[in-house]
C-alpha cells in the first residue's frame, strides 16, 4: 500500500557536535505510507536523525526535505509553522503539560494554530475515544498510566492531521503491556495510511510495526531492509 | 571540603547565566540599599552628624570680663569634656541699614584666631581666616555660587567706628557667633563678653540637662559671672524646622528602596536554589551528604553575592554622597559621609538576605530524597492554579496568551515577590512622578509670584542713590520694552496690640493680584477693602492667626484695625508680612517717611523679553537702582527632582531585573515544556507572546495597586514636607493626578515587566531544544 511519491527525502545529512559527528552522511527516502523502523546501538544517531527531519535542530551539511519543503533552510517561524501543519511527535516521556488535563493537553495543538477552544477540545474528545482513553480525559499527566500519558500524546500528536509522523523510543518508558497497546495503536495508525518513522531499540515493535528496517551505526545507515509484518 | 568546593564550582559556571543575574541584582540592589539607608541616615540625624563630626559645642556660654579672669574660666572644667576659649566677643551694630542677607540686627563678633580646636570647627567654604586686625569672616552656609548673589556683594561690615574687610565666609554647626575676626581685633573693640564653647560628659539630651552640665561648670566662678548660654538644643529645633522638607521625601524613597532590594534579592537567590532542585538530586544522589549539598548552593549563591556586594556598595555610597551632599550643602550640612552602619549593612547585610533566601530553601533540599529533589525541581501543581489554567485553555485568547497567563498560577511565592516588586516599582515611579508635577506647580507659582526682576532703590552707603521718587521709578519701568506687570511694595512694621512684637505690612500698588499673589490664595480672597490683608501661612503659622482674624495695630498713636481676608502661599521677597492695599498706607502709618531703599518693586517681563537685557536696561537708565534677575533656578526643585528621578529610575530597573530573572528561571524550569510546544508548532513569536504575557499580567496587576499606594504616599508625604517648610500647599498643587498622567503611570507596571521580560523570552524563543525532549 505504498504509493510513490517521498514524504522525506535526505541527501548526505551531516550533523557534528564540536568533535562528536552525529551523523555522517545519512541519504534516506521516505515514502507516504510507509512505516520505517531506525535501530541501531545507543549514541549511533537515531534522535539526532529524528531531529534534523523535525527540524528541531540544524545539519551541518546536505539537504532535507519533508512534504516537498527543504526543512534545513527554513526559519523558526517556518518551522514552527512547518511542524504544525505536516509533523506529529511521540516521545519517550511523553512531554505533556503537567497543568493540563488530558483533554486539554491533546486539544493544545489545535489551539496553537488559533482553533477556538470549543472545536479543539470536540476534537481531541474524538481522539481520545478512539484510542480508548475517553475517560481519562479530565485527569492530570500525574495521575495517568504511563500508557495513557502515551496515547494522550499520540492523540496530540495526531491532532493537526500530520503527514508524517515521527516517534523517538515510543515504548521505551512503558512496561510490556503498555508498549504492545501503544506497538497496536500505531501499526492501526498506519494501516490506515498514516506514514511513519520510530526510533527503536525494540526489535518486537520493529517487526510488528514497521515495513522497512533501517539500520544505523556510526552515525551512518549500516543497513536497510524490507520486513514482514509479524 | 574540596569536592564542595568543585561541586559548587562547577554549578556556578554551568549556569553563568544566574550567576551572572545575582551578582548583578545584589550590585544594583546593594547600591540601592545604601543609597537608601543613606538617605533614611540623612534624614534621622543630620544635624547630629554634622554636630559630631565638627565637634560641635553642646553649649555656647557668654561670661561678663567683668567679673571673672580669663584664667578662671580655663580652670572651669567640671563636667567638661573638651572646651574652646575664652575668646573675646562684641556685639556690633552695623551702620549700613539691612543691606543684603546680613542680619538687619546686631552682629555677635567673636575674635578667635584659628578655626578649628576641640570644639566647634568651623567651616571656611569660601575665602580665608581673617590673620590681620581690619579684616572678618562671616557666618552664612555655604553658598553654591559665589559669583552671584547677594553675598557676593558683602565686601565689608562698618560698625562702632571701624570698617572690617570680608575675607572669607564660615559655618559652623553651634551658631556661636555671626562672625569671627582676629583676637587682637577684638581687643581693641573692646570686647563686652567672654565666650566657651563647651562640649560635656554625661547626659546632654534635653535642654534642663545641658543647663545642669552647665552649672557644673559654674559653680565656682563669681556670681553672675555667666551672662547667657545657648544649649545647642535650640540650634537643633531651628535645623530641624529646616530640613523639614527634605526629610519625608528622603525617609520615603529610603524606605522604598529598601524593601524592593530586600524583596528582589530574596526572590532571585531562592529561586536560583529552588531551580537547582534537580542538581541537589543528582548530588545526593551521587553521595553527597545533605550538609554538603547545603554548603554546595550557599556557595554557588554567596560567591557571586559577595561579588556583586562590594562593588555595589561602592557605587551606592558614592551616588548616595552625591545625592545627600547637594540635598544638605545649602543648610551647611556639607559633612555628608556615609555612616559607618550603612557600609555595615549594605557589606553585611546584603549578603546576609542572600544567605537567607538561599538557605530556606536549601534546607528544604536538606530533607528531600534524591529522587523528590529531582522533582520537587518542576513547578509545584496546586488545586487553584490547575483550575486556573483548566478556565484560560477553554476562553477565546490567543492559546499563547491564556498559557502566559496561566505560567504566575506555577509558582505562586515566586510571582508574589515579583509583583511586589513591580508593584512598589509602580508605587515609586507614581511618588516620583507627583512630586515632580507637584513641584513644577510649586515653581510656576513661585516664578509668577517672585516675578522675574526685583528692583530696589540702592542704599546710601553702596552708591548714590535714585533722585527719582517712587513714582518717577515705577514710571521709567513701565516705559522700559518689555514691561508687562509691575508692583510697587513698601512695608513697615507696625506695632500689634496683645503682642510684643511688631507686625510686618507690606503695602503694595500696581498689579499686584496680577503678579500671581492673587494665583495663589490657599484660602478666602483677595483683599477689597482698606482695612483688609492678605497674609502668608508662615505667617498665620508663626503667629496664631487664621483666616477671619482681626489684628489690631498702632502707629504714632493712630490705632487700626487690620482683618485678614485670604491666606497665601508666600508674599513678596523678604520677611513674611500682611500684605494690604497701598491706600491703606495713610490710613494706617503716621508718618511714612520712606528712603528710596524702602520701596521694592517686582517687574514681570512679556514673553520673548531678555531678563538679562531689561536688567542692564534699567541699570543705564538709572545707576541709583539695584536690579536683579530673581528667576535663578530653584534650587530645591532641581535637587529634589533629582534624587527623586534617579531612585524612581533605580527602582525601576531594579523591578525589571527581578522580572528577567523570574522568566529566566521559568524558561529553565520549563524547558522540557517549551521544548513540546515547539514540537507541536508554537512560533518564536508565541513563545515570546506567552513568557512576556506571563509577566505583564503582574504588570497590571502590580501598577493597578503600586498606582493608588503610589498616589496615596504623594498625598500623604507632600504635605508633611510641606508643613515641615511651614507652608501650606494650595490644593492645586496636590491634584495632579490627571488621566493623562494617571495612564501612563499604570502602564509603567507593564512597561516595567515588559521590558524585564523581553530578553529572557527572546532567549527561550530561540532555545535549541532537541535535547531536553528526548532525555529525561
Ligand atoms: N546537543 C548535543 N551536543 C553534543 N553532542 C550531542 C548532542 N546531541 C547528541 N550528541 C551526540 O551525538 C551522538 C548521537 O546522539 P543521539 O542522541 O542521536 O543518539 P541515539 O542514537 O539517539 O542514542 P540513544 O539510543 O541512546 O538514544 C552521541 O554521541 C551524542 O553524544
Ligand atoms: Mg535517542
Amino acid at each position: 500500500m505504498t504509493d510513490q511519491k517521498p514524504v522525506v527525502r535526505l541527501d548526505g545529512v551531516r550533523k557534528e557536535y564540536g568533535e562528536t559527528v552525529a551523523l555522517d552522511g545519512v541519504s534516506l527516502e521516505i515514502r507516504s505510507g510507509e512505516a520505517v523502523a531506525v535501530m541501531g546501538p545507543s549514541g549511533c544517531g537515531k534522535s539526532t536523525l529524528l531531529n534534523m527531519i523535525a527540524g528541531l535542530d540544524r545539519p551541518t551539511g546536505g539537504t532535507i526535505e519533508v512534504h516537498g519543503e527543504r526543512v534545513d533552510a527554513m526559519n523558526e517561524t517556518k518551522l514552527a509553522l512547518f511542524r504544525r501543519h505536516h509533523l506529529g511527535m511521540i516521545f519517550q516521556f511523553f512531554n505533556l503539560l503537567d497543568d493540563l488535563p488530558a483533554l486539554d493537553n491533546v486539544a493544545l495543538a489545535a489551539q496553537l494554530t488559533g482553533s477556538k477552544a470549543g472545536p479543539a477540545r470536540k476534537r481531541a474528545l474524538e481522539l481520545l475515544d478512539e484510542l480508548g482513553i475517553a475517560d481519562r480525559r479530565n485527569i492530570y499527566p500525574a495521575a495517568l498510566s504511563g500508557g495513557e500519558r502515551q496515547r494522550v500524546a499520540v492523540a496530540r500528536a495526531l491532532m493537526n492531521r500530520p503527514a508524517l509522523l515521527l516517534a523517538d523510543e515510543p515504548t521505551g518508558a512503558l512496561d510490556s503491556k503498555a508498549g504492545e497497546q501503544v506497538m497496536d495503536l500505531l501499526l492501526d495508525l498506519n494501516q490506515i495510511g498514516q506514514t511513519l518513522l520510530i526510533v527503536t531499540h525494540d526489535e518486537r515493535l520493529a517487526h510488528r510495526c514497521a515495513s522497512r528496517l533501517v539500520e544505523m551505526g556510526d552515525g551512518r545507515i549500516a543497513r536497510e531492509s524490507a520486513l514482514e509484518r509479524s | 571540603m574540596s569536592a564542595v568546593w568543585r561541586a559548587a564550582r562547577a554549578a556556578v559556571r554551568r549556569r553563568r547565566l544566574q550567576t551572572f543575574l545575582i551578582g548583578l541584582v545584589v550590585l544594583l540592589c546593594s547600591a540601592t540599599t545604601v543609597v537608601s539607608l543613606a538617605l533614611l541616615d540623612a534624614s534621622s540625624a543630620p544635624f547630629d552628624r554634622t554636630f559630631a563630626a565638627r565637634h560641635g559645642a553642646h553649649a555656647v556660654a557668654a561670661y561678663d570680663p567683668a567679673k571673672v579672669t580669663e584664667a578662671q574660666l580655663t580652670a572651669a572644667r567640671t563636667g567638661v569634656a573638651a572646651a574652646a576659649g575664652p575668646f573675646g566677643q562684641i556685639v556690633l551694630e552695623p551702620d549700613d541699614r539691612s543691606v543684603g542677607p546680613l542680619p538687619p540686627h546686631a552682629i555677635t563678633v567673636v575674635g578667635r584666631a584659628d578655626p578649628g580646636g576641640p570644639v566647634d570647627q568651623l567651616d571656611v567654604w569660601h575665602g580665608r581666616w581673617p590673620s590681620a586686625p581690619g579684616e572678618i569672616v562671616l557666618a552664612f552656609p555655604p553658598e553654591e555660587n559665589m559669583d552671584r548673589g547677594p553675598l557676593a556683594e558683602m565686601t565689608s561690615v562698618s560698625a562702632n567706628g571701624v570698617t572690617l574687610r570680608v575675607v572669607g565666609f564660615a559655618y559652623g554647626i553651634s551658631d556661636s557667633a555671626d562672625g569671627w575676626v582676629t583676637p587682637e581685633q577684638v581687643r581693641a573693640l573692646h570686647p563686652t563678653g567672654l565666650q566657651m564653647l563647651y562640649r560635656f560628659t554625661g547626659d546632654v539630651s534635653t535642654k534642663e540637662a545641658v543647663n545642669a552640665r552647665l552649672s557644673g561648670v559654674t559653680t565656682g566662678l563669681p556670681t553672675g559671672a555667666l551672662i547667657g548660654a545657648e544649649p545647642y538644643l535650640t540650634v537643633k529645633e531651628d535645623a530641624a524646622e529646616d530640613l523639614g522638607t527634605y526629610l519625608p521625601l528622603l525617609a520615603t524613597f529610603g524606605v522604598l528602596g529598601l524593601v524592593v532590594a530586600v524583596l528582589i534579592v530574596g526572590n532571585v537567590v531562592s529561586g536560583a536554589v529552588v531551580s537547582g532542585f534537580r542538581h541537589i538530586g543528582v548530588l545526593k544522589a551521587l553521595g553527597f551528604t545533605p550538609r554538603q549539598v547545603v554548603t554546595v548552593y550557599l556557595l554557588m549563591a554567596s560567591v557571586p553575592a559577595v561579588a556583586g556586594a562590594v562593588p555595589g556598595a561602592v557605587i551606592g555610597a558614592l551616588g548616595g554622597q552625591a545625592l545627600i551632599g547637594e540635598a544638605f550643602r545649602g543648610f551647611g550640612f556639607g559633612d555628608t559621609e556615609i555612616s559607618w552602619w550603612v557600609w555595615l549593612a549594605a557589606l553585611l547585610g546584603i549578603p546576609l538576605i542572600v544567605l537567607v533566601s538561599a538557605l530556606v530553601p536549601a534546607r528544604r533540599a536538606h530533607r528531600l530524597s534524591a529522587a523528590e529533589a529531582i522533582t520537587a525541581g518542576s513547578a509545584q501543581r496546586r488545586g487553584r492554579g490547575l483550575r486556573v489554567q483548566r478556565a484560560l485553555s477553554g476562553t477565546r485568547l490567543p492559546r499563547a496568551v491564556s498559557l502566559g497567563l496561566g505560567l504566575p498560577f506555577a509558582r505562586p511565592g515566586r510571582t508574589a515577590l515579583t509583583m511586589a516588586a513591580l508593584l512598589l516599582g509602580v508605587t515609586t515611579v507614581t511618588f516620583a512622578a507627583g512630586l515632580a508635577s507637584t513641584l513644577n506647580r510649586v515653581a510656576e507659582i513661585d516664578v509668577q509670584v517672585s516675578g522675574d526682576i526685583g528692583v530696589r532703590g540702592l542704599p546710601s552707603d553702596f552708591g548714590t542713590p535714585t533722585t527719582r521718587t517712587d513714582a518717577q521709578v515705577e514710571e521709567l519701568l513701565r516705559g522700559l520694552p518689555g514691561t508687562a506687570r509691575v508692583g510697587v511694595f513698601a512695608d513697615t512694621e507696625l506695632a500689634a496690640a496683645g503682642s510684643n512684637e511688631p507686625i510686618r505690612v507690606i503695602f503694595g500698588r500696581g498689579e499686584v493680584a496680577e503678579l500671581g499673589y492673587r494665583a495663589q490664595l490657599l484660602e478666602g480672597r483677595w483683599m477689597a477693602a482698606p482695612d483688609e490683608v492678605v497674609a502668608p501661612s508662615n505667617l498665620l503659622l508663626e503667629r496664631g492667626l487664621k483666616v477671619g482674624d482681626q489684628v489690631a495695630v498702632e502707629s504714632g498713636g493712630r490705632r487700626g484695625t487690620l482683618r485678614i481676608v485670604g491666606e497665601t502661599v508666600r508674599g513678596p521677597s523678604g520677611p513674611p508680612g500682611l500684605m494690604a492695599d497701598w491706600s491703606s498706607l495713610t490710613t494706617f502709618v503716621a508718618d511714612p517717611k520712606l528712603a528710596p531703599s524702602d520701596f521694592y518693586y517686582q517687574v514681570q517681563v512679556t514673553p520673548g523679553t531678555s531678563v538679562a537685557g531689561y536688567v542692564a536696561a534699567v541699570r543705564a537708565a538709572d545707576s541709583g537702582l539695584d536690579v536683579w534677575d530673581n528667576t535663578g533656578g530653584d534650587e530645591f526643585t532641581v535637587i529634589v527632582a533629582g534624587f527623586s528621578t534617579v531612585l524612581g529610575l533605580l527602582l525601576a530597573t531594579v523591578a525589571a531585573l527581578g522580572v528577567l530573572n523570574t522568566v529566566a528561571l521559568d524558561a529553565l524550569e520549563r524547558r522540557r515544556d517549551l521544548g513540546m510546544l515547539k514540537s507541536i508548532g508554537m512560533t518564536p513569536a508565541q513563545v515570546v507572546a506567552m513568557m512576556v504575557t506571563s509577566m505583564a499580567a503582574l504588570g497590571v496587576v502590580g501598577g493597578l495597586l503600586g498606582l493608588p499606594l503610589g498616589i496615596l504616599t504623594h498625598r500623604f508625604v507632600v504635605p508633611m514636607s510641606a508643613s515641615g517648610a511651614r507652608v501650606r500647599l494650595p490644593l492645586s498643587v496636590l491634584t495632579v493626578w490627571s488621566p493623562a498622567v494617571v495612564i501612563p503611570l499604570v502602564l509603567t507596571g507593564v512597561l516595567i515587566a515588559v521590558l524585564g521580560a523581553l530578553l529572557p523570552a527572546r532567549a527561550a524563543a530561540r532555545m535549541t531544544i532537541a535535547q531536553v525532549l528526548h532525555n529525561e
